[in-house]
């Protein structure tokens, strides 16, 4: 296959841990497929027996609601990879796909998908690193999102102010992650903003120490038996190594 | 005895930045040219490890299996310098005279030795002779949160204990108790710094007051940085971004380390 598409396979996330070697087998099992805008790529419930790579292009994501109307979930673009999580777990599609214009896509059967894994180790192997290190990206965004959602119950916005409205590196498979701290970020912003209009009050941090309560917790530790043998084997120790 | 000088990190909550500043300044000494050990004396939940790229397979001995009597101080040293691993940011560490004295993050050698204890003597023997079989200009001490005994012990052998804290008024409250210990205990040099400023708060105002409140120097201050919760421990931060201000800031440190009696 051309240089140009192996390129393309390679600067995509999923892909990115595979040698040429490898990539150039992945893409002898792969079809290149061409779309027009508004072709149906991939519809809800159908089977998963293929996934694709994007390679030019953008599509849309989509569900139905209760009403049976369109929701759009998602918009993906070249470098990204669908259905791949389907190919796994043996689902049916869990959305359908659109085409927003023209897309150029390599298809990768399941069957040519399992029998690549079958012969060779390094594909596979790769393509798991692919796999966790995006899970390895969003995980550590979603703990993020706990971590703030923890702290706006609680009234704490500090973590707005240390942080800048995160820069998504456009095709890498971290963007939806990232999409969700941003949402989840501007989303606070826009919570304490209505609640700073509410009460017009200036929070000081309080810098007060309660003496009391540093005496009590230094004698606490200092009484023991394991502190005063502690306190005397570090002076030894000091006096020895001030010796030499 | 080596004249070598150990430097225990601690702060009394967790969470503070204690493995990532430990590691980072450790790394920064060695590149000047000095001979730097590192241990992890977190046994309970040991991190310091990640940092230089070490994972369960790449760990040969560790603190654990010295301190049962299963292996050699020299045993447990790790080279990092011989094996930065991955990670732009370590590679830089090639040829550094740094080593790593990792603990077992095995479940079962964690629980062995919470159960057994640890011996004043024998963890103290064990910083030494790491100070003078690798010839150490500096040993590292990254700890656990609070003030429990291992922590303890290591404070009290140290001969430069900077407390972490960030500005909030728990941390402040826990420093407090800290460097009374820490004069309690004689050590030499009492050094604090501050992690995860906020833009808000200007650095200035913040190592006045406290440093007025504790009457020790604060040796810098750095902000609380989405790029550095990004990096989330997967390599040295100051070696990655040696421009970014958490960098910059963590290099300040430096000096007083190199510097102390
Ligand atoms: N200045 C900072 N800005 C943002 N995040 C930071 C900063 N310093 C440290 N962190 C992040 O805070 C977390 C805790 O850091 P680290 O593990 O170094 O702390 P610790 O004190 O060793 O923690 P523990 O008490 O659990 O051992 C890490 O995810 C780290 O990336
Ligand atoms: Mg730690």
């Amino acid at each position: 296959m051309i240089g140009s598409v192996l390129e393309k396979i390679h600067n995509a996330v999923f892909f990115q841990e595979l040698s040429n070697d490898a990539l150039e087998a992945v893409a002898a099992k792969a079809t290149l497929r061409r779309f027009a805008d508004g072709d149906v790529m991939m519809r809800k419930g159908d089977p998963a027996d293929s996934f694709y790579l994007i390679l030019e292009g953008h599509l849309k994501i989509v569900t139905t609601d209760a009403r049976g109307e369109e929701i759009i979930i998602n918009k993906v673009g070249p470098g990204e990879t669908i259905g791949e999580l389907a190919l796994v777990d043996e689902r049916p599609r869990s959305a359908g796909a659109v085409a927003l214009e023209d897309v150029e896509a390599l298809e990768m059967t399941k069957d040519a998908f399992f029998n690549l894994l079958d012969q060779r180790l390094d594909v596979a192997l790769g393509i798991l690193r692919g796999f966790s290190h995006r899970l390895r990206f969003s995980t550590t965004y979603i703990e993020k999102v706990i971590d703030w959602s923890q702290k706006t119950a609680e009234g704490d916005y500090s973590f707005l102010e240390q942080t800048q409205p995160i820069t998504n590196r456009p095709g890498t498979d971290d963007d939806k992650a990232a999409q969700l701290l941003s949402t989840f970020y501007s989303m606070v912003r826009k919570v304490k903003a209505r609640e700073e209009g509410l009460k017009q009050q200036v929070e000081k941090l309080a810098f007060e120490i309660d003496q009391e309560r540093r005496k009590k917790e230094f004698e606490e530790i200092t009484g023991t038996e394991f502190y005063a043998r502690l306190k005397e084997q570090a002076q030894t120790i000091r006096r020895k190594r001030q010796g030499s | 005895m080596s004249d070598g000088k150990i430097v225990s990190i601690h702060s009394f909550r967790g969470g503070t930045g204690k493995s990532n500043t430990t590691a980072n300044l450790a790394a920064q000494v060695a590149l000047t040219g000095k001979r730097v050990g590192v241990v992890d004396t977190d046994i309970q939940s040991p991190g310091i490890h990640v940092l230089f790229g070490l994972d369960e397979q790449k760990m040969g001995r560790t603190l654990n299996d010295f301190l049962h009597g299963a292996a050699s101080i020299r045993e447990v040293g790790f080279s990092i310098g011989e094996n930065p691993g991955e990670g732009q940011g370590r590679a830089q560490l090639k040829g550094s005279q740094l080593f790593l004295f990792p603990s077992s993050i095995k479940g079962g050698e964690i629980s062995k030795i919470l159960k057994e204890g640890i011996d004043f003597n024998v963890l103290n023997e064990g910083l030494q002779t790491a100070i003078s079989e690798f010839d150490l200009d500096y040993l590292f001490i990254d700890t656990h949160p609070g003030l429990n005994e291992e922590t303890l012990l290591s404070i009290a052998t140290s001969d430069v204990l900077i407390v972490i804290l960030r500005p909030d008024t728990q941390d402040l409250q826990g420093t407090a108790v800290t460097v009374d210990i820490a004069r309690s205990l004689d050590v030499p040099n009492l050094l604090l710094l501050v992690n995860k400023a906020l833009p808000k708060h200007d650095p200035q105002a913040i190592k006045a007051e406290i440093e007025s409140k504790f009457d020790a120097p604060v040796t810098s201050v750095l902000p609380l940085s989405f790029d550095m919760a990004e990096n989330a421990s997967r390599d040295l931060f100051s070696l990655c971004y040696p421009d970014h201000e958490w960098s910059k800031a963590l290099k300040n440190v430096v000096p007083f380390i190199l510097n102390a009696k």
